[in-house]
């Protein structure tokens, strides 16, 4: 069985691996990509350093609806055959 | 008349939470108001459906999530037409043969994440990057790492295959990675 995996094929198994979808043979492999490409080691460090940041986005909330804005909510519904 | 001002009360008391939560689910603003003012209009037009003894806003919100769903499929749909683009994944990342093109090559980002002034422009940075993914892909991303759904779970509720949905992740991540070093980079 082949052992080593392109740059492109390791950045797909790093987001299988998330979610528990590689099998012991491609952790195998993607360990030994990782200690023969820093590229690929530095992209998957990165990318969890991201993938941990991202629940905790706060995403623009804090602007409420102004009083025009409701009102055109409104009145388009009602108005709307 | 009655039902005009129940409604409006609705509108007034409910409005901004469902807004509230469009936004954190990663829809871009305008699609946001589109998404929320269908859901009022199908509350209007429903209105007798409406039993008292129920939660008005928890009723309002089945009827967002559906409308949010039925927006996600409409988006799933067009990628599903446009297969070829999905065949393209990460041309720009990787060469001929699947390794990195020397002009993406991964670079450290300029700051570390150790400082609160720093992890908060990180996370400003990140946001920005988020919303410059396309909306199909940015869907993905807030209901695999917002929500913490499982990726049967998005496959069924976007109405995509399991191989699309891995193209969606592979290139999101791509992007946003590049775009995050881009912009530490150059700041």
């Amino acid at each position: 069985m082949k052992t080593s995996v392109t740059c492109k094929k390791a950045i797909d198994l790093i987001s299988k691996k998330e979610e528990g979808k590689i099998t012991l043979w491609q952790r195998f492999q993607l360990w030994k990509h990782f200690a023969e490409c820093s590229l690929c080691k530095l992209f998957n460090i990165q990318n969890k350093t991201i993938v941990d940041a991202l629940p905790y986005i706060q995403h623009d909330i804090s602007e409420p609806l102004s009083a025009e804005e409701k009102k055109e909510i409104v009145d388009n519904s009602i108005h709307t055959k | 008349m009655q039902s005009e001002k129940k409604f409006t009360t609705w509108v007034e008391d409910y409005s901004d939470i469902l807004f509230g939560y469009l936004l954190k689910h990663g829809l871009p603003k305008e699609i946001a108001r589109d998404i929320l003012q269908e859901t009022f209009l199908a509350a209007w037009r429903n209105m007798d459906s409406f039993r008292a003894e129920a939660s008005v806003k928890n009723w309002l919100f089945v009827i967002l999530k559906n409308k949010i769903t039925d927006h996600y499929r409409k988006l799933a749909n067009k990628v599903s037409e446009n297969s070829i683009d999905l065949d393209t994944v990460g041309e720009h990342f990787f060469d001929n043969s699947d390794h990195w093109n020397k002009g993406a090559y991964p670079q450290n980002f300029k700051g570390n994440f150790e400082s609160p002034v720093e992890t908060k422009e990180f996370y400003k940075l990140l946001r920005t990057c988020g919303n410059r993914l396309k909306e199909i892909q940015n869907a993905v991303f807030s209901m695999k790492y917002i929500e913490g759904l499982s990726s049967e779970e998005i496959c069924k509720e976007l109405n995509i295959s399991s191989s699309n949905y891995w193209v969606l992740i592979h290139r999101a991540k791509l992007q946003l990675r590049a775009c995050l070093q881009k912009n530490w980079m150059e700041n």
